[in-house]
């Protein structure tokens, strides 16, 4: 049993559940009726109207009343909203047991002492029928929740099942004025809309409670005699099915479970019973030490129940409800049902993994509890309560995912909690020992680790290292180094979720969440009120978790905040930016998608991006009292300024901020003494003595003004302010303002108008103004002050300022990013847009010429039935390779120096298992044979001249194998590479070597020599495609299709070698025209790529033509029109030339070059070789020559003897097989 | 078991080849006169594996404890190879003696010097017999030397007995699997794995990763790991080596904290293998080798790969000649 809620009452007599909202209602003996919501654990409202105990009560399931029925014989509507009674219906004669609405038609059926049961329509706040039969208490009367039954319990030790059909017929048809009016008078004589259908007797005591399956043809009681009694029913008969024994006291009150096969009922002998309604045992009992159980309630439609006892209620639930489940990259298992589920974030599609063994012994909570995967191995760990703590392990077939239905065989084993701590390591905590176990996959202990803290529990901490959790504090064990790395004091912890790079971990304890850092560094801890469900992080370093109620965030440093409501409790799985992803109770994935704007914000706050801050300031509404106060405590009112639109906020978080400007402008909208006053004062800090004039100004605050003026040296001003304070007649303003300016007259004058005649004749004989005096003095007559003698008084003048007028140098309000930031953030945005769009030009044109180059030649299928005949005749050479000497006969050991140990003799190198193995030359070049590889060059292809190929051949050698630092100062492990590799390679068998060069490195090449080509870089294009030419005998490819690829390269290769080779040779032939001609005739010959075909077409043609052969140019030009140039200037060119050589077919110089005749040139004269005259060729590239040639060296590969015999290419060991 | 072992650490930066990290850490507390004679060794090893033989040779003095004197040779011996010959004479001479000729470090070292001779039956005569985790995987390399995975995994069968978990003992596995090739390539690619999830990161578990990637053909994986390691050893490595030796010359004592500065340098720096193993790379992607390979050339003109290179020119040469 699962205690969600308790509290401390009068007894609890009854209980009713509200069907969406948290509440439950609990009526008192006292005769109190509470509104409890029991999620958030406060008391809503208590209804106290009643007179004496309050035994039923009742929600409506749609409308906001309750119904209750208590001792003083009333039943009271009331409306939780309005807060009160609605009605009160008055009938039943003696206490009234229990109440209940009907959940479509608005009745309400009450069960009384004066053994009778009623039934009300609320709405027209009458008593429709009463149910007479029972001779006892009736303690109990219950609507079927479909049907048109009612069950009621009396102390007449009977069960009886009421049939209702014929009032709603009643009901049903009121318009039927005549029906009514019998109706009216059956209900006058004492009513027969409602029957007794069965009387259950069987209980031998009187009967407490009484309840129907909410599906099945069930029933259920519960009896002063101790027992619970099954009941079946169908149309025509009930009977007894079975009896529950086992409460030693009366039984007040019995249910069953909506979903799943339970029963629960309470008793007085102080406890609470589930019973398993299928096998009909007991399976599990709660007891408390005083308090007699009276009632019980289910909650329509959550697996909560509620338990009135004498000193209060509880609310509980009989197992908990939180999957198991792990997250392990974009995938998440989990356990539902029986079964092993698995979740893909990315596409969401949600399989059954495998089924899991159901628990031997039905009993609550054996479901899995945790479980844990290691994805390296796709093992799983199940832990659950089964047999007080047990773990099975599976391991999930790769392939039958999603079509699993045979349970798998899983490899079980006791503890507390398991799980992994490496790839193929998992811990199991022993509790009874304080040590943890690391077993294998295969279920064998691998190592014991006995823990430093006694441990409750045990999570995952990185690899190797496990967090250990007791009640007041976690650490995290290495258990290699059995040291332990961090340790942290918490509240009683229940679930630990690490951030996805495992830097940070979060902590949930029941009603708090800690957040440290992997060596358990306190960062920050946050309190909640109500129970805390789940978390996870998000990429930023959010923690984002669940309560009962909310979707809540935490920033590293601890600000939290609520980011939505829930209704129901999810168990946050994993968070892709906006998208939380949540198991519900059901084990359903759901996405749930939440405005995050508020905490990113706060979080670019954090961490200083200030363009962050800047951008979502711009785009997003942020707004809000709440941000305002948030960044004005953070110390961020600049960035606050941004929000507001209300101008006093503004002004006031500009003064914070020093923002002078938007100061003054909100001061001028507002336009309040107060609010100018306190410019002035800001803008005096600042030192901005235009703003403080205009506010002083503002606020008439004249004294200031003037002293402002004084301290500014602003004398014109400031005898204006006299004038002003003259006019305004205020004299000591206009004295002090004379002061000032050091004006003794005007003083003199203020003084003598002010009627301070004596005053004003000092002022005017100190200063010497004799005249004046003179006058006052006679003014005064006798009255002449004295003056003091002694001392020679001098006019006292205000110095002057050193910088007069203007503004003091500003003091320096630190500036945030963030003035003027909007604009400069504009800027850069749209300054990167340009340069995205300048960039992608310019690219991939010359690409088109290149595709096509495998359109199939007939030649090349003839050439493949070629070399099948020469592997034929050349099969056996292979046999007669010198090879090494077997170095499998032990030589060593005659040393033996030790006597009792014998070394084993050295094994074969695995690149003298390739020379065995391979008659590829490539693979013996590889292993570093280098004088067979020759041999099988010269044998294969002709190959005579080795030194284009040495760098090549050091490369595949070098290339062969890769270098393991092992142990540390012992040298190095060279190892071979294989070619080929696959996972499901057999170890121990040598693959042939992995080779340097691959065959679409040689098609790379031939792309960029295309180019070279197209560009007219001749050298470039030449090295390039003999580059390709001298790699092929080293090239080994894997199938046969491959190898006619392979030979239809050297071709191209060789075609293209010549053609450059007679370009550059044209281009050293300037001064010898006809020569010049004829090569560029015999390039338009080679088999070249269509563009480059017409650029060969075009160069022989301008040639020829510059050189007056105008009909040789014609064929040119023909030829090169009909390959349909795209190319508009190409096509105009041909056209023209064509129509200069009609007008004049001839030919200026004779040129050994005949078009109509089919011919090859030679490789190494440059001349043609018509058909059917004599020719060599090179056995290797098959480029021809003029006989004179035979025994040279290949002029165009370099590589072999023209005329000589050979086998042909071999390069795939498809051809050997 | 349950008493903190207290020179993990060190052994683990040590085999994992986090060599300052090993010497910065290796100011512990506590131990006992055994154990402080092990982390003696493993710290110098560890200098010399930095290639500071001059600081080890310089610091061990001749009253110092015999796996301390072993640990000196290895120094000479790596120093000065005109001088091989003697230092293997006064080797012999430890190992005739039975009061040294059983330390495990003695032999260790033994095993260590006749491997680079090449001579692997001596090597395995002082080392077969085992004793410590750090013999059994000597054994386990020098099998593999010699081509006998069969007997290879014999140890290692031993070595999992002894303590599966192990750093030595995976390690040694991840060889092993190389060795053999095949599907076992993927399990020594997952111990590197293991160890690159739980330890810092060194040039050893980047290389063995490379290493394991190349074997797989996930050749541009293999090529950014290895830059990766390129780029953590890269750039200090060509001038502090020789000003290492300088600063260290006058004798400080073993438990004098060192300064960052050296510690940034000496991460990693010695890294010859993966040059060795960049080269092997390119060669594969097609792209230049050369640059790496005359680095290591510069660098270490006595590697493996190198001289593999030279002995591929020569015998090219030669059967050219031949077959002329």
């Amino acid at each position: 049993m699962l205690t969600k809620f308790e509290t401390k009452s009068n007894r609890v007599k009854g209980l009713s559940f509200h069907s969406k909202r948290p509440w439950i209602l609990a009526s008192l003996h006292s005769g109190v009726i509470q509104l409890w919501d029991y999620r958030m654990g406060t008391l809503i409202d208590r209804f106290d109207e009643h007179d004496g105990p309050v035994r039923g009560v009742h929600f409506h399931a749609t409308q906001p009343l309750f119904v209750s029925g208590g001792d003083d014989y009333k039943i009271k509507v009331w409306n939780y909203k309005l807060h009160r009674c609605l009605f009160t219906l008055l009938g039943h004669l003696d206490y009234i047991r229990t109440v209940q609405f009907h959940h479509e038609s608005p009745w309400i059926v009450s069960s009384s002492d004066d053994q009778t049961i009623r039934i009300w329509n609320w709405q027209s706040r009458t008593c429709i029928s009463v149910l007479t039969g029972h001779n006892h208490y009736v303690m109990c009367a219950l609507f079927h929740p479909k049907e048109d039954l009612v069950v009621s319990a009396s102390l007449d030790q009977t069960v009886r099942v009421w049939d209702i059909s014929a009032l709603r017929k009643k009901t049903a048809s009121p318009a039927d004025d005549i029906l009514r009016l019998s109706q009216m008078n059956t209900d006058f004589f004492g009513g027969v809309d409602a029957v007794v259908k069965y009387v259950l007797e069987g209980h031998d005591r009187g009967v407490n409670w009484a309840s129907f399956h909410p599906t099945l043809p069930l029933l259920i009681s519960g009896a002063d005699d101790r027992q619970v009694k099954i009941w079946r029913m169908n149309d025509t008969k009930a009977w007894e099915v079975d009896t529950l024994r086992g409460h030693m006291n009366n039984v007040s009150c019995v249910l069953f479970h909506a979903r799943q096969d339970l029963i629960v009922s309470n008793s007085e002998d102080k406890s609470i019973r589930v019973w398993d309604s299928t096998k009909r045992t007991a399976l599990q009992t709660f007891r408390r030490e005083q308090d007699r159980f009276w009632i019980l309630a289910s909650h329509p439609e959550m697996n909560l129940f509620a338990a009135g006892h004498d000193s209060g209620m509880i609310v509980f639930k009989l197992e908990r409800e939180r999957p198991a489940f792990s997250v392990s990259g974009d995938s998440l298992y989990y356990v539902k049902d029986r079964f092993l589920r698995f979740f893909e974030y990315s596409t969401q599609k949600d399989t059954q993994v495998i089924p899991i063994r159901r628990p031997g012994s039905i009993s609550l909570n054996q479901g899995a509890k945790t479980l844990s995967f290691s994805p390296t191995e796709n093992a799983v760990l199940i832990c659950s309560d089964i047999d007080g703590g047990s773990y099975e392990l599976y391991i999930i077939p790769k392939d039958s995912l999603g079509r699993g239905d045979t349970v798998h065989e899983s490899k079980r084993g006791f503890g507390g909690s398991a799980v992994f701590v490496a790839r193929n390591r998992f811990a199991v905590l022993e509790k009874s020992s304080d040590q943890v176990l690391v077993k294998n996959l295969k279920n064998e202990i691998v190592k014991k680790s006995a823990l430093p803290i006694a441990t409750d529990s045990i999570f995952y901490a990185g690899t190797g290292n496990l967090l250990c959790k007791t009640e007041d504090k976690v650490i995290i064990f290495d258990l290699q180094q059995r040291i332990v790395l961090g340790e942290l004091q918490t509240s009683f912890v229940r679930y630990v979720v690490w951030s996805n790079d495992m830097e940070s971990i979060a902590l949930l304890s029941k009603h708090a969440v800690v957040l440290a850092d992997k060596k358990l560094v306190h960062r920050c801890t946050l309190h909640e009120t109500i129970r805390i469900k789940s978390g996870a992080w998000d990429d930023n370093g959010v923690f984002i978790y669940t309560t009962l109620t909310h979707i809540k965030y935490c920033l590293p440093n601890g600000d939290s905040g609520i980011i939505k409501t829930i209704d129901v409790p999810v168990y946050i799985t994993k968070i892709f930016g906006n998208t939380i992803f949540c198991l519900d109770r059901d084990g359903r994935n759901r996405p749930i998608i939440i405005d995050s704007t508020e905490y990113v914000f706060k979080l670019s706050l954090l961490k200083k991006r200030h363009d962050q801050v800047m951008s979502m300031i711009r785009n997003s509404e942020l707004c809000g009292q709440a941000m305002i106060a948030y960044l004005q405590q953070k110390g961020f009112p600049e960035v606050a300024l941004h929000f507001v639109k209300d101008e006093r906020t503004r002004f006031n978080l500009a003064l914070e901020s020093g923002n002078i400007e938007i100061a003054v402008a909100s001061a001028k909208v507002i336009d309040e003494k107060d609010h100018w006053y306190r410019l002035g004062v800001e803008a005096l800090r600042q030192g901005n003595a235009g703003i403080v004039e205009y506010a002083y100004q503002r606020t008439k605050n004249f004294e200031r003004l003037s002293f402002l003026y004084l301290i500014t040296g602003n004398l014109d001003k400031l005898s204006k302010m006299m004038k002003i304070a003259e006019q305004k007649s205020d004299v000591m303003g206009q004295f002090h303002n004379a002061l000032y300016l050091g004006d003794v007259q005007e003083r003199v004058k203020i003084l003598e108008n002010a009627g301070h005649l004596p005053l004003a004749y000092i002022t005017a004989s100190v200063h010497g103004l004799q005249g004046v005096a003179e006058r006052l003095a006679a003014d005064l007559g006798d009255n002449v002050p004295v003056l003091p003698e002694g001392g020679s008084a001098s006019l006292l003048m205000p110095p002057n300022p050193i910088l007069s007028g203007g503004d003091w140098p500003l003091l320096r309000v630190t500036k945030g990013i963030f003035e003027g930031g909007l604009d400069s953030a504009g800027r850069g945005v749209q300054e990167e847009y340009e340069d995205a769009a300048d960039a992608d030009w310019g690219e991939d044109l010359d690409i088109v010429d290149v595709v096509n180059m495998h359109n199939g030649d007939v030649s090349v299928a003839l050439e493949g039935e070629d070399v099948d005949e020469q592997n034929d005749e050349g099969g056996w050479d292979y046999e007669d390779l010198e090879l090494p000497p077997d170095v499998d006969t032990p030589k060593t050991a005659t040393s033996a120096r030790s006597s009792m140990f014998v070394a084993p003799p050295a094994g074969l190198p695995v690149s003298q298992i390739w020379v065995q193995k391979s008659s590829l030359a490539a693979e013996h070049a590889a292993a570093g044979n280098f004088d067979t590889t020759m041999r099988l060059l010269n044998r294969q292809l002709g190959i005579r001249n080795f030194a284009p190929l040495k760098t090549l051949f050091t490369d595949l050698h070098m290339g062969s194998h890769t270098y393991l630092l092992g142990f540390s100062s012992a040298p190095v492990i060279s190892v071979a590479i294989e070619r080929g590799w696959s996972e499901s390679a057999s170890p121990n068998v040598r693959g042939p070597p992995a080779l340097a060069f691959n065959f679409s490195q040689l098609e790379d090449k031939l792309k960029a020599g295309y180019k070279a080509t197209t560009a007219g870089k001749f050298t470039e294009a030449l090295r390039l495609f003999l580059g390709i030419l001298h790699t092929i005998p080293l090239i080994v490819v894997e199938s046969r299709r491959e190898v006619d690829e392979v030979k239809e390269l050297i071709t191209i290769a060789k075609e293209y070698v010549l053609g450059s080779m007679m370009e550059l040779k044209r281009r050293e032939m300037k001064d010898n025209p006809v020569r010049e001609q004829e090569l560029a005739a015999y390039f338009t010959h080679c088999n070249l790529q269509v563009p480059h075909l017409r650029l060969a077409l075009l160069s022989a043609l301008t040639v020829c033509y510059k050189a007056g052969n105008l009909n040789t140019a014609a064929n040119f030009a023909r030829r090169l029109l009909e390959t349909n140039p795209t190319n508009e200037n190409q096509t105009r060119t041909a056209r023209r030339v064509l129509q200069a050589a009609e007008r004049n077919m001839t030919d200026a110089s004779e040129l050994n070059y005949d078009f109509r005749n089919p011919f090859v040139v030679c490789g190494a004269t440059y001349a043609p070789i018509y058909r059917g005259q004599k020719k060599v060729s090179c056995p290797y590239c098959g480029s021809h020559f003029v006989p004179s040639q035979e025994g040279q060296l290949c002029a165009v590969c370099d590589l072999a003897l023209i005329g000589s015999d050979a086998s042909g290419l071999l390069c795939s060991p498809s051809q050997v097989r | 078991m349950a008493t903190p072992d207290l020179l993990f650490g060190l052994r683990n930066n040590f085999f994992l080849g986090a060599y300052q990290a090993a010497i910065n850490n290796s100011d512990i507390p506590n131990l006992s006169e055994e154990e402080s004679i092990e982390r003696d060794s493993l710290v110098y090893r560890s200098y010399i594996a930095l290639g500071s033989y001059q600081l080890v040779i310089n610091e061990i003095e001749s009253t110092a404890a015999t796996a301390l004197q072993a640990v000196k040779l290895l120094a000479l011996y790596l120093s000065s190879p005109e001088n091989k010959e003697a230092t293997i004479a006064s080797l012999q001479e430890y190992l005739s003696d039975p009061a040294y000729g059983n330390n495990p470090i003695v032999r260790l070292i033994a095993g260590i010097v006749f491997m680079h001779e090449k001579d692997y039956v001596e090597a395995l005569k002082h080392t077969n017999v085992g004793g410590t985790m750090e013999l059994h995987a000597l054994n386990v390399q020098i099998l593999i030397k010699m081509h006998r995975s069969d007997y290879a995994e014999k140890q290692l069968r031993i070595m999992q007995q002894i303590d599966e978990d192990h750093t030595l003992t995976q390690l040694a596995n991840a060889w092993l699997n190389l060795a053999v090739g095949g599907s076992k390539i993927q399990e020594a690619s997952l111990i590197f794995q293991d160890f690159s999830e739980k330890y810092q990161m060194t040039s050893l578990i980047l290389n063995g990763k490379a290493v394991c990637c190349l074997h797989m053909e996930k050749i541009d994986e293999a090529e950014s790991l290895l830059l990766e390691a390129l780029n953590k050893a890269n750039s200090l490595y060509s001038f502090h080596l020789p000003l290492l030796d300088v600063l260290y010359l006058p004798r400080c004592p073993l438990t004098h904290p060192h300064t960052p500065f050296i510690d940034e340098m000496q991460q990693d720096a010695k890294d010859p293998e993966t040059l060795a193993n960049l080269v092997v790379c390119s060669l594969h992607l097609g792209k230049q080798s050369s640059r790496y390979l005359s680095q290591l050339k510069l660098s270490h003109p006595e590697h493996v790969l190198v001289k593999r290179a030279s002995a591929a020119e020569e015998s090219f040469d030669r059967a050219v000649q031949t077959l002329a």
